[in-house]
Order: structure tokens, then sequence, then C-alpha cells
């Protein structure tokens, strides 16, 4: 793949990444958009081993979940509500957006969980698609799901 | 599984919005120039790595061949080198020269394997590594 058609078909699949790792950042642009740098220059240096399939967006949402979780991995594994609520609180910045009580709700699961409950909810894959693109057996990843769900459901009051 | 309607419908009109498209197409253009620079700096320092050890290569050939021409030439019970002062122990060595001499030599070569093979590891790991670029 040359660099001018990596361009294009990031151009194309720019805003479905940024916006899953927005979610998995729990609102936070910022980290969020470093990550789909970091994803995109990985992905960038390994497109001589992709093969063009028509899956260049599994690809590239394998490879940005990946770079989340390394990163989740090198941070902390697991925040409370507190530590949410105080996150949420010190950015005024994201305070305009109206997705706080999502990402707040969101930032209480575990990076695992909140990846196939975005996955699933946000990007629209189903359970087999994210089992491919997590490297997990569908039925860890409807756990992950089940698990996800009743605890956003619990905290959203939904 | 079926998907919770309430949490879909909150996913969906909670999605985000991206106004700065360009600025990010930008950022990430000029991360990937940085990538390629280093990636062809990354090259070039493979190059040379590798024209220095075929020439050292040669060098070490031509000398090792130049060396035992000459310890297969020179007669067998004449010594490679003298001293001046006949001593027990430099007569010793005197009279050993043709073991000792070929003895450094076999170190030598197989010192000289030993780093032509941590050259060639080298420069797979070099190429298999591109890690460092992001």
């Amino acid at each position: 793949m040359t660099r001018e058609v990596f361009i294009t078909y990031v151009e194309q699949e720019q805003e479905a990444l940024r916006s899953f790792l927005f979610a998995l950042c729990c609102g936070n642009k910022d980290e969020a958009d470093d990550l789909a740098q970091d994803a995109l220059v990985k992905a960038y240096l390994s497109c001589a081993g992709y093969q063009d399939k028509g899956k260049f967006r599994s690809w590239l949402f394998k490879i940005a979940h990946n770079t989340f979780l390394n990163h989740k991995a090198s941070c902390r594994t697991m925040e409370s509500i507190d530590d949410a609520k105080a996150f949420i609180s010190n950015n005024a910045a994201d305070d305009s957006f109206e997705h706080q009580d999502l990402y707040l709700a969101l930032r209480t699961l575990p990076p695992k969980e909140r990846s196939a409950i975005t996955f699933y909810y946000l990007s629209g894959y189903d359970i087999k698609e994210i089992a491919s693109i997590t490297d997990t057996s569908t039925d860890a990843v409807k756990k992950q799901l089940s698990r996800g769900r009743d605890k956003l459901k619990e905290i959203l009051k939904i | 599984m079926t998907k919770d309607k309430a949490l879909e419908e909150l996913f969906l009109t909670q999605k985000p919005h991206f106004d700065d498209k360009a600025e990010f197409m930008v950022r990430l253009t000029k991360r990937l120039d940085a990538v390629e620079y280093i990636r062809q700096y990354q090259e070039a320092t493979l190059r040379r790595y590798k024209m220095a050890m075929v020439v050292t290569f040669v060098v070490g050939i031509i000398s090792g061949a130049v060396t035992i021409g000459f310890l297969l030439s020179t007669p067998v019970d004449v010594p490679l080198f003298t001293f001046q002062v006949q001593t027990g122990s430099l007569l010793w060595l005197m009279q050993n020269s043709r073991i000792i001499v070929s003895t450094a030599l076999a170190l030598l070569i197989t010192l000289g394997i030993i780093s032509i093979y941590n050259n060639i590891q080298d420069i797979r790991s070099f190429r298999q590594s591109p890690a460092f670029l992001s």
C-alpha cells in the first residue's frame, strides 16, 4: 500500500476511528487524538503487510484497540467512580459535550469491557467481528458485553 | 445476544462530531514525514553497515590468505621469528613459532566468525524492530 492510498483510506475512516477512541478515552479528546495518531503511525509502519480485502477499518480498529490497551496498561488499569467524577469536573473544555453521563459511566468499566461495549454499540460490529478484532473468543466477548451493559444500565439508570 | 435499544440510542445520539479533520490530517502527515525520514536514515545506516561488513570480509580473506600462504611457503625447520637474545623461554617461543602463529591465526579467524555472526544478528533485529519509530 502506498502512502497516498493509506492517506486516502485514513481520510475515509478518520471520524469512525476518532469516535471509537473518543469513547474509549471517555470523552478525553486530546488523549483520544494522541492515541489515534499513534495507532495510525503504527498502521502506516505495518501497512506493507496489509492485504486489501476491504477490511481496512477492522484492521485499523484492531491496531487502535491494541494501542489503547497498551496505553491503559502503562497507566492505571481501572478507575473508581469518584476518580471519574473528579476527571469530568476537572475537564472544563469537555464539559460542553452532552456526553458526560455516558462517558462518566464508561470510565468505570475495565478497558476490555469498555472496548467491547464501544465496538458493539458505537461502531456497530457484531460479536464475531469483535472477537476477531480483539483476538478473543465469542463467549468472552458475550460476557464482556453482558457485564458492561449491566454496569452501564445500573449507573445510567436506564 | 440482542442489542439494548436504550444503550444503542444513547451511543447514537452522543456520537461526537469532529470539525478539526483537516488539522488532524496535517498533524498525521507531519508524523508520517518524520517516520519516513527516520526510515530512510535507518536504511542508509543499514547500507553503510553492510558495505563495511563486505569490505572487512574481503580484507580479512585477503590478509588471511596472504598469512597462510606465507606460513606454508616457509621451510618447516626455519622458525617464523627469531630473537637476538637466546634465553630459555625465548628459545622455546622461537622453536614453537609455527604453532604459536597458527594458534593466533585460528583465534583471529574464530573471533572474526563470531563478529560476522553478531553483525548479521544486529542487522536482522534492526530490520525487524521498527517499533522505535512509533
